[in-house]
């Protein structure tokens, strides 16, 4: 769910941007940017099978 | 670099980025592998590397549009790096099937590292924003583009969910959370 609100708001973000909301789009972007971080913090420490 | 070269470059890298997109799926469906998170934000990265071009064709290029771009190729990169650093060690298989030799997220650092090089080529030409502030007119080619890139982001809102549902994709998905009930 946490990747789909993602693409979610960066979708948002290119709408915003395409319909002429420039200072929107730019504070979508950021915010996207700042949850992407986070969610990769969160899983950069998954535990993985190892296959050796 | 004219306005209008930067524009036609620009539409040529979002037609760049829907492929890649539509790549991963194919791939994703054709051998039925599911991708993880890690998988998961590196497409994100490549939907959010998309938002500078569009930018760039709704209100013309300016460097602040390229900025976004480089925020995006560079978390991008980071994002598969660390995938890259977690099947490092001798004899790891890897996440995944090889296509070409190459991981998916191999080819998505050379992809991302490849984006920082283009984007900081093309801002070596001052020319393109010469005229800030007008609106550059766009054809069917730079439309088709833009609209192509919204709707394979939307179409990955609607995979992520097939695959998770309601709650955090697991670290090694197995099998599609919408598939899970049959």
């Amino acid at each position: 769910m946490d990747q789909m609100i993602l693409f979610l708001l960066f979708a948002a973000t290119m709408l915003a941007a395409w319909l002429g909301r420039r200072a929107l789009a730019f504070g979508l972007f950021g915010l996207s940017l700042v949850l992407s971080v986070a969610d990769y913090l969160h899983h950069a420490t998954d535990r993985l099978p190892l296959s050796f | 670099m004219t306005p209008r070269l930067a524009v036609t470059l620009n539409a040529l890298g979002l037609y760049g980025i829907a492929l890649v997109l539509v790549a991963a799926f194919v791939f994703q469906v054709a051998l039925q592998e599911l991708p993880c998170p890690l998988c998961l934000l590196q497409r994100v990265a490549f939907a959010a590397l998309a938002v500078g071009p569009i930018l760039n064709l709704r209100f013309g290029p300016r460097p602040s549009h390229y900025a976004l771009s480089l925020l995006a190729a560079v978390l991008g990169a980071v994002f598969a790096m660390r995938q890259v650093l977690l099947h490092i060690a001798p004899g790891d298989p890897g996440y995944g099937s090889a296509v070409l030799g190459y991981h998916y997220y191999t080819w998505a650092f050379i992809c991302f590292a490849a984006a920082i090089v283009l984007i900081a080529a093309i801002l070596l030409f001052d020319r393109q924003f010469s005229a800030p502030g007008d609106a550059p007119r766009l054809g069917l080619f730079e439309k088709a583009a833009v609209w192509l890139v919204i709707g394979v982001t939307a179409a990955n809102v609607l995979a992520v969910f097939a695959e998770c549902g309601p709650s955090v994709c697991p670290d090694n998905p197995v099998s599609y959370w919408i598939l899970q009930g049959s």
